[in-house]
């Protein structure tokens, strides 16, 4: 295992090509056990023993901060990241980003020459880029190294000394990819299938284009599905006891005329004492595990808490809250929408949430 | 013209929009036929404001007039900010012929017996409806003008509508409210919202409720389902029957467009899946809303479709039932404000 | 051509004129000819149309009083056999004999109830009428088990619905009750239909005040001769009636109120209706 330390990122290129079927079926099985650095995956031994690791590491704060630069944890647990996934990249070298921050600079200021409107909050003057590296985030050997854009501005009128302000960020990310799928592509392609961006629409779009022009990529809005909005409540609930959710917050919208939001705020201590119990069944039929926070979380134990609050709901209301479909979650570690938009605010569960999301992208890509 | 009304002429032409600064204007009738004139509505709103601060420094306009421009304004656009309902009780033999003369003067001596800087205006509109505008102040500042308070009230009825009345203000309100409608006790009504039309409809009953009645008149929306032949007969008439069901609950047609209801549960969980829960004492703790453009009508279109059982739960009828949309469910009957969890019919 | 010869040129011209005139209406009279007779034509239609009307509201009033004699009659009304919407008729006697029935029964103070909730329960309409106008309709759902309660109404707030019940004993005088609102609901429509009425039909008269319950009204008059002002307060203190209890007059000019003519007025505005007391008063020139 590489040094954390080490200063010169790595840019994993794989000559294995693994056929296509297999792909496409670690996908579906993938899907099937829906999910999550923390789904039990008990389909392959090494693949198990893997995720296994990356559940107990997620909750160990520590752990995160020595290995990742604090700036650059500050900037990702500040802002809510609007998602999209990215296909392969081809010929993306981690040693060149001093490279690609004047190519993307020069790109903007062109295109901003063309009469493209590139205003944001008022006039800017000039815009500089800057890619670095966030080292320590990948969790295996195949992820890539995450990569941290920024586009910082000065405003037209500001004062020689001010410093230059950031008006745009976005990283791209790959957390416990699927080894099955990083080991099939071809040589000189570049796994980072998420990306998060946030900042003006205008900016987003920019940076898409000049990817797709530099990398020969393509990128697709990525929105949370239901399955991954109730798992992220449930691991989000999980950690309760560690850190405070401070509440449970879901919101439902129902397929009526008008349309209805019903939002669901649930105590905190209450969420956990439910997920408690629905874990609990299950503890006891598997005694041997040595430690409750070690063991895997199964998506059973997801959907009888889902509907364990549902149930409850429908007892006072009679109405069926499987009708409608789920649009967020949120707690005080992090919120995330169906659209695509995810906040984590807590530091100690931001791989855990990656690593999900990580594989919602995977899914999510054509190819 | 002081520096308070110079500060509220200002907000206030920000604050109406261009295309009726011209209307409400003309309604304030306070300008002369050639300055109404001379005003060039396509200028901006900062060359309006100038050129009415200096109109209003000719005509010598003081801060009173002024704050009747801007009830003007709030009465016939109330829907900007937060209404909530109190519900006055216990009337005495004499409070159904109070009248507004006597009402006015009523409550402008109690409520200037209590606080020493106060501004009252009192204006019936169109509908019967008695609007009050209150600045307040108290026994070293004078009123301030840019945070009035709104009191609108029907005379004879039990309820008042307020806005912009801070906790503090509420308890001199009441009681120069209580004691100029001849009543002995008010009380918060559990209802609010920002279309003051809507609580009000929704409490006055002006909307179209739906009995079972022994001629059943054809129910406007009454299922368009019926035309499609594949549908059996049985099927048609559970969901004509539903419909009925959720326009007896929520009524029918046009709905008061109350646009949330909050509802705080601390009641058991019971779940025969869960024994661990379903044992465990104390009650599980959250809170629900229901939000919508007009919820009335989302929730009659839930129960005739089907998404929520009939007959609707007591939950949720009780919203215009009791003309209610905030509740406290808890197991054990009720307590302050709050609402049993066992359904009443 | 005789008479042309003697009677010169002129006149024969005229008469051939006459002649070719004559000679181009023809064709109009013929088309007007055959309008009339479209039209004679249409009117016979009409005329078996009315006829046939005629005969089946004659056939509806014999099967109506046959079918008020009583149906007790063991054997059928007869009816004419070759009618072939015997059925329909059928219907429509009944249909008219029920709609009479009905109208009998509000006349005679009854109430539509029928049973909700397996019969736990009863939903009561009231109908509001004014001057044979029927107005507003109100409906109460009362539970009957476990004990006597409205569940729900559709009754204005301002209507002491709970109160009524109290003091009619709901519970044992279910009648005494329903009357007590139902003359309530009545004198609350009649006095917003008299206020409608006034203000439809007296312009000149000013409504100064009045309240949703429609219980306070104040009016400004204009007295013809000397343009003076009156105000007049109509108290209706008794909710359950449509007259005021208290009339009370304001004036620059102290002494009309005790005149003897708006005395009169005064008595008269207590004992009928506003706007007929009104029309009265403005009859004798009282008031503009």
């Amino acid at each position: 295992m590489e040094s954390p330390q080490n200063s010169v990122a790595r840019t994993p290129s794989n000559s294995a090509i693994v056929q296509r079927r297999s792909k496409s079926k670690s996908y579906r099985q993938s899907y099937r056990s829906c999910l999550g650095a923390a789904s039990r995956l008990g389909l392959t031994p090494g693949l198990t023993a893997r995720r296994l690791n990356s559940s107990r590491r997620a909750l160990k704060s520590q752990v995160i901060t020595e290995k990742v630069n604090p700036e650059h944890l500050a900037i990702l647990v500040k802002a809510e990241w609007q998602l999209s996934y990215v296909t392969p990249l081809y010929q993306f070298r981690h040693t060149q980003l001093k490279s690609y921050s004047r190519q993307l600079s020069a790109f903007i200021a062109a295109e901003k020459q063309q009469g493209l409107a590139v205003e944001v909050e008022g006039s800017q003057s000039s815009f500089r880029v800057s890619f670095s590296v966030v080292q320590g985030m990948a969790e295996t050997d195949d992820d890539a190294e995450t990569v941290l854009i920024q586009i910082f501005s000065k405003p037209m009128f500001a004062k020689q000394d001010e410093p230059q302000r950031s008006v745009w960020s976005g990283w791209l990310t790959c957390i416990n990819g699927n080894p099955d799928y990083l080991h099939s592509l071809p040589k000189g392609f570049t796994c980072l299938p998420l990306f998060g961006s946030s900042g003006a629409e205008v900016l987003t779009s920019l940076v898409k284009s000049w990817f797709q022009q530099t990398f020969d990529c393509c990128f697709g809005c990525l929105e949370i599905n239901q399955t991954s909005l109730q798992w992220l409540a449930a691991l989000w609930t999980n950690c309760h006891t560690e850190s405070s959710l401070k509440h449970l917050k879901m919101i439902w919208t129902i397929p009526v005329v008008p349309p209805l939001q019903v939002t669901y705020t649930v105590d905190p201590q209450d969420a956990w004492e439910l997920w408690m119990s629905v874990r609990m069944d299950q503890l006891d039929k598997s005694e041997e595990e040595e430690e409750e926070q070690a063991r895997n979380i199964d998506i059973e134990e997801v959907t009888r808490f889902m509907q364990g609050l549902k149930s409850h709901f429908y007892r006072h209301f009679r109405l069926d809250l499987s009708a409608g479909n789920l649009q967020q979650v949120s707690t005080a570690l992090g919120s995330a929408k169906f659209s695509g938009k995810i906040k984590i605010s807590s530091s100690r569960y931001i791989i855990t949430t990656l690593a999900l999301l990580t594989e919602c992208a995977l899914l999510k890509m054509p190819i | 013209m002081d520096d308070a009304a110079r500060r509220l002429l200002q907000r206030l032409v920000r604050r109406i929009p261009a295309q009726t600064l011209k209307t409400t204007l003309d309604k304030w009738g306070r300008l002369k036929a050639a300055q109404r004139q001379s005003m060039d509505f396509t200028q901006s709103k900062w060359a309006l404001t100038e050129k009415l601060l200096a109109i209003c420094e000719e005509n010598e306009l003081t801060l009173k007039h002024i704050a009747e421009l801007e009830m003007i304004h709030v009465i016939e656009n109330p829907d900007r900010s937060m209404w909530y309902a109190l519900q006055l009780m216990d009337p005495e033999d004499d409070a159904h012929s109070v009248e507004l003369t006597q009402f006015k003067e009523q409550f402008k001596s109690h409520l200037s017996e209590l606080v020493r800087h106060v501004s009252i205006k009192i204006k019936k509109h169109t509908d019967e409806a008695v609007w009050i505008r209150i600045a307040w102040g108290d026994s070293f500042s004078r009123p301030n003008h840019l945070k009035p308070t709104y009191v609108v009230h029907h005379l004879q009825t039990p309820y008042v509508f307020v806005t912009g009345l801070t906790s503090k203000l509420k308890l001199l309100l009441t009681q120069a409210l209580v004691l100029s409608t001849r009543h002995q006790a008010i009380k918060d009504a559990s209802l609010s919202g920002r279309k003051l039309t809507a609580i009000r409809d929704l409490l006055m009953r002006q909307y179209q409720q739906v009995f079972p009645t022994k001629y059943p008149s054809p129910l406007a929306e009454s299922n368009q389902n019926a035309t499609n032949p594949l549908i059996d007969k049985e099927q048609a008439e559970l969901s004509a029957n539903r419909h009925q069901m959720a326009c007896e609950a929520f009524g029918s047609g046009m709905l008061p467009q109350l646009q949330s209801a909050v509802y705080k549960l601390e009641t058991k969980f019971r779940d025969h899946m869960n024994k661990t829960m379903t044992e465990r004492e104390e009650p599980l703790k959250c809170v629900v809303k229901f939000a919508s453009t007009s919820l009335l009508e989302s929730l009659r279109h839930c129960a005739s479709s089907g998404i929520a059982s009939t007959p609707v739960t007591p939950l949720l009828s009780s919203i215009p039932l009791k003309g209610r949309n905030y509740f406290v469910i808890t197991d054990n009957g009720p307590g302050p404000s709050s609402q049993t969890r066992q359904p009443q019919n | 051509m005789e008479a042309a010869s003697t009677k010169g040129v002129l006149s024969h011209l005229s008469l051939l004129e006459v002649q070719a005139r004559s000679r181009r209406s023809r064709p109009q009279q013929q088309s007007r000819v055959t309008e009339l007779k479209a039209k004679v034509e249409a009117l016979k239609v009409q005329k078996e149309q009315l006829e046939a009307e005629i005969q089946t509201h004659q056939n509806l009033q014999k099967l109506r009083s046959s079918l008020d004699k009583q149906c007790a009659d063991e054997d059928d009304v007869e009816m004419e056999e070759d009618s072939e919407n015997s059925e329909l008729l059928r219907l429509m006697a009944r249909h008219t004999q029920l709609k009479d029935l009905l109208h009998a029964h509000h006349l005679i103070g009854g109430y539509d109830v029928i049973k909700t909730r397996q019969g736990k329960g009863v939903c009561v309409s009231l109908a509001t009428a004014y001057e044979g106008v029927y107005l507003d309709t109100y409906n109460l759902e009362i539970d009957l088990k476990p004990a006597v309660r409205i569940s729900r109404h559709n009754i204005p707030p301002f209507i002491p619905v709970n109160s009524l019940a109290k003091e009619n004993n709901m519970q044992t005088h279910m009648r005494a009750f329903l009357d007590a609102l139902s003359q309530h609901l009545n004198a609350f429509a009649g006095r917003k239909q008299e206020l409608k009425l006034l203000k439809e039909q007296h312009k000149s008269v000013e409504v100064m005040e009045s309240n949703v319950l429609c219980s306070i009204l104040v009016l400004m008059f204009t007295v013809p001769k000397e343009k003076t002002a009156v105000l007049c307060t109509l108290d209706y203190i008794d909710h359950s009636s449509c007259l005021p209890k208290r009339v009370h007059l304001e004036c620059e000019d102290k002494q009309l109120p005790d005149s003897p003519q708006w005395k009169k007025n005064c008595s008269l505005l207590m004992e009928t209706p506003v706007h007929t007391a009104l029309t009265a008063m403005r009859k004798v020139g009282d008031i503009v």
